[in-house]
């Protein structure tokens, strides 16, 4: 809009002194609000939360005799409605909460997983209580986070208590099996459940035009942050990494049994030998854990806890008596509660727990089904005390007899040696295990048919004790193991090994909150990542696994805050140009890097080393993206984020120095206006007449104010339609469509 | 190669544009950029997001001469500086062309363009320059373009028609920018 020519005289460079300069080099006279407009942020968003409060006509009265000027001059410039903004949250997290939140998920993402093994009888009981999935999906999402603290002795000794500590729970007969019945793999599921997302929060969009601010649409983080947890339990369990091997194996037999001893012994046995066995690669040193359920309404507790005397007897302490109701919970009994959602869905699991959610809607109910608040007390209970006394001090045990027994030696002189001498000449596997021989040049104990280690082989077990140090959250134990076996896995040409320990080896340097940001650190981490994307990729063509190390270091590195948040927003950008994510994938990551962008911070007086300008792009080219994939609610909530991040560099509120940026953005933000208004149901044909040219701004001051003054004594039906005429009214107050408009 | 020159007054107003292509190795000189003809505004988006980086390099460079400060990898753009006494800013943005799908794929591209070896495998005929786009060749070819480019404006800048911030229409200048990517780049 403005001409280069007619541009203020010349100002000192911006890092000196933004603001001063800023308000300096502006003309009152052209920019009426322009002072009010360069206030801070908060303001602005606090005025458009009180626009948006759910009645929005008083916030209109209050908002409009304090900063006519304002809104005037936004009306000109910034015509994305104001209300998009508030009703969607900004997509960026670039505020230390959001990034602390979705670190604290990649941490418990990583969590030991607990095979469960029912026995028929105890399915069967559980699906009286309405639980199609049987025991294990009745106590799954208690699993996700055990109530109160978990402390943990790291391999020095020292504790830490941690609240958020969870455990996975997953069906013994599903570990190492990989669903071959879905011909699309993760990553294509995942992007149909996005896509799935989208329209569902278009279809709620559709039909809550009225109550959109009570119930709240979904916000663009809300994506981002499924996306990311889809990810991160989407991989399947593989061989090379052993956070989806059973750590523990939750034996559940019921009081109904008649032979229970015998049923136990079964259940056993299933998991040793038979066909429904682990897979070889799995290490079958796991924790067994028996649990009785006891049926309180129907059988007797004398009769059970005789029982459980004698399996604590037979097994040791790692027993556990459950006692639950047998009959099932509704919403109107005495004590019930709805059972907690699970939060680590898998991508299919999505899929087809979304089609069910639906069916149900019709129904009056949202489909979680309700237990017994007695029930939820005596599960929370009995996960505490298995991962609390059980699980964690198996963990930590074998942590520390495995780093005893197989890590120093190999961190050892004759460990090395070894290795070296296993590299050179052919020999050496030998005495260091029976499995394998020397077969070609790579001797080793990696077996190429089956592309995995034997589960008892030295390398096999340095990464599983490595993953269990970092379940255990020993960050430095785990690191220093990674460390230590990452070089052994490209000499024997166990490619996605390789990848595997290099990738959790950055990983864990970065969760380790003690490790200096150093930058040769970071550097090396960078190197870590490239390789082990390389491997997954090139050598092993794993797209799911090479975009979850790549989000995991765009995410990781963008908590880092600094430098680092650079190498995040590059690594954002690879992922792109990879071509890992679809089309709406593609746009979550523009989304990824601006955001990344963002939360480079300026340090110090001069007020450099901001990336507002890279941010403002690429939140700018999100929006445009958002535009064109119809989804003008996302599209106008980056917009907004972008004129945010653009207000500090830029010399006027909205006015780009380049004239071919300004007329994209001036034909951005008209496009998501009107596609955003035409989603709500409005009529949008007067909308070109909107885009006043700046000079006729000057005289639009008293028709702006006569124009409230008559919305505010117009009828109360337009209550749902006065947040619109807010930010509508401004913009074209000569134009007598308005009217009609208004009045619809 | 395909180039973006700009120069950018101290308050970030462009006050000179020029797009133009290369000339050696048979070049036309005519500019041939990525993206497609509807996006050609990519170029100014990419060269404002620079003044990000040009503000944290003004300082730590004692040169003039900044060298390339940053890159835009989804279209393997790259940005070359040069300051002047006055405030005002040198721009270039220089892309390798577009290769033809024959040596790689996209994906294959991006990687490489992020080791700063994008369009290694372009036409065996073009120069060193177009080869490269951070090699020293390149960065000596670009100093010496920005050399020449900032004589004339100096010339043009002490033209009593000329007020400090104004733009730039002088025709003369132009064909002299023109004469010098001509001749470096």
């Amino acid at each position: 809009m403005t001409s280069p020519g007619d541009a203020a005289p010349v100002k000192p460079p911006p890092s000196f002194s933004p603001g001063v300069a800023r308000v300096a080099s502006t003309s009152p006279s052209r920019y009426p609000g322009e002072h009010e407009t360069t206030q801070s942020l908060d303001a602005e968003l606090a005025e458009s939360q009180s626009v948006s409060s759910p009645t929005p006509l008083s916030g209109t009265i209050a908002d409009l005799p304090i900063r006519p000027g304002s809104s005037h001059s936004r009306s000109g410039r910034s015509s994305t409605p104001q209300l998009a903004r508030s009703s969607i949250g900004s997509p960026f997290d670039g505020r230390p909460d959001g990034s602390e939140d979705i670190r604290s998920s990649i941490i418990r993402s990583f969590s030991p997983t607990i095979a469960v093994h029912a026995s028929e009888d105890t399915d069967d009981l559980v699906r009286n209580k309405g639980f199609k999935g049987g025991f294990r999906e009745l106590i799954r999402p208690f699993g996700e986070t055990v109530s109160g603290k978990v402390v943990i002795r790291d391999s020095i000794g020292s504790s830490r208590a941690w609240e958020d500590y969870g455990v996975r729970l997953a069906d013994f007969k599903g570990i190492g099996r990989a669903p071959a019945s879905r011909d699309s793999g993760p990553l294509a599921q995942m992007e149909e459940v996005l896509a799935k997302q989208l329209d569902g929060s278009n279809g709620m969009l559709g039909a809550s035009v009225r109550t959109k601010d009570v119930l709240g649409l979904p916000a663009t983080t809300p994506l981002c942050k499924s996306f990311l947890q889809q990810l991160l339990c989407s991989a399947p369990t593989a061989p090379h990494e052993t956070f989806g091997h059973p750590v523990a194996n939750v034996i559940a037999i019921s009081s109904r049994n008649a032979a229970p001893l015998e049923t136990l012994r079964q259940l056993y046995a299933d998991g040793t030998t038979g066909g429904k066995q682990l897979p070889d690669w799995v290490n079958q040193e796991y924790l067994r854990y028996y649990v009785l359920v006891h049926d309180e309404e129907r059988d007797d507790i004398t009769e059970s806890i005789k029982l459980y005397d004698q399996m604590k007897r037979h097994f040791g302490l790692h027993c556990h008596l459950l006692r639950l109701r047998s009959s099932q919970c509704v919403v109107t009994d005495d004590d019930s509660m709805q059972v907690p959602q699970c939060e680590w869905l898998s991508p299919s699991e999505h899929l087809s727990g979304a089609g069910e959610a639906e069916a149900l809607v019709d129904l009056g109910t949202d489909g979680t089904p309700y237990l017994f608040g007695s029930d939820a007390t005596a599960i929370r209970a009995f996960i505490r005390e298995l991962v609390v006394q059980s699980v964690i001090p198996f963990m930590e045990n074998k942590v520390a007899v495995w780093n005893d027994q197989v890590a120093s030696r190999r961190r050892g002189i004759s460990g090395r040696f070894m290795s070296m001498s296993r590299r050179w000449a052919g020999f050496g596997s030998s005495s260091r295990s029976s499995i394998g021989g020397s077969s070609g040049s790579n001797s080793g104990n990696y077996d190429q048919t089956q592309h995995s280690y034997s589960p008892d082989s030295p390398e096999a077990v340095l990464r599983k004790m490595a993953d269990y140090a970092f379940m255990l959250r020993d960050w430095k134990l785990a690191a220093s193991t990674y460390d230590m076996i990452r070089s052994d896995y490209g000499n024997d040409k166990a490619w996605k090994y390789h990848a595997g320990a290099h990738e959790m080896c950055a990983v864990s340097m970065l969760l380790n909150p003690l490790a200096t940001s150093a930058k040769i650190k970071l550097e090396s981490v960078d190197q870590m990542f490239e390789t082990a994307c390389y491997s997954y990729l090139t050598r092993c063509s794993d797209a799911t696994h090479a975009l979850r190390c790549l989000s995991l270091a765009v995410e990781l590195l963008k908590s880092r805050g600094g430098s680092a948040t650079e190498s995040a927003a590059k690594w954002a950008m690879r992922v792109m140009d990879f071509g890992l994510v679809g089309s709406v994938g593609q746009i979550l990551y523009t989304e990824r890097v601006a955001a990344c962008y963002a939360s480079k911070t300026p340090v110090g007086a001069a007020k450099w080393g901001g990336r507002r300008r890279k941010a403002g792009m690429w939140s700018t080219l999100a929006a445009d993206q958002w535009l064109k994939a119809g989804q003008p609610t996302l599209a106008s909530a980056c917009l907004e984020e972008a004129e945010r991040l653009y207000a500090d560099v830029l010399q006027a509120d909205g006015v780009f120095p380049m004239p071919e940026m300004q007329s994209f953005v001036d034909n951005l933000r008209h496009a998501v206006k009107v596609e955003y208004l035409e989603a709500r149901g409005f009529d949008t044909r007067d909308e070109p007449a909107s885009e006043d040219p700046l000079g006729t701004e000057e005289t639009s001051e008293k028709l702006d104010m006569r124009h409230h003054r008559r919305s505010l004594v117009g009828p109360p039906v337009q209550l749902d339609a006065g947040a619109l005429n807010t930010t509508q009214g401004p913009l074209h107050p000569e134009s007598p469509p308005n009217d009609d408009f208004e009045r619809a | 190669m395909s180039y973006y020159f700009t120069i950018l007054s101290p308050t970030d107003t462009p006050l000179f544009n020029i797009a133009f292509g290369t000339s050696k190795g048979g070049g036309d000189g005519i500019a041939r950029f990525r993206f497609p003809e509807t996006a050609q505004y990519m170029n100014q988006f990419i060269i404002h997001s620079s003044l990000d980086i040009l503000e944290e390099a003004q300082w730590t460079n004692g040169g003039m001469y900044l060298k390339h400060i940053d890159t835009y990898p989804p279209a393997a753009a790259y940005i070359t500086a040069f300051l002047t006494p006055s405030g005002a800013r040198f721009l270039l943005l220089h892309q390798p062309p577009h290769l033809p799908s024959s040596t790689s794929t996209s994906s294959g591209l991006g990687s490489s363009s992020l080791l700063g070896t994008a369009g290694s495998t372009t036409r065996a005929s073009s120069s060193s320059i177009a080869a490269n786009p951070t090699s020293p060749q390149t960065e000596e070819a670009v100093r010496q373009f920005m050399n020449e480019v900032y004589e004339s404006y100096v010339k043009t800048a002490m033209s009593p028609f000329y007020k400090q911030g104004m733009e730039i229409k002088s025709p003369v200048f132009r064909t002299r920018v023109t004469a010098a990517g001509k001749k470096w780049l």
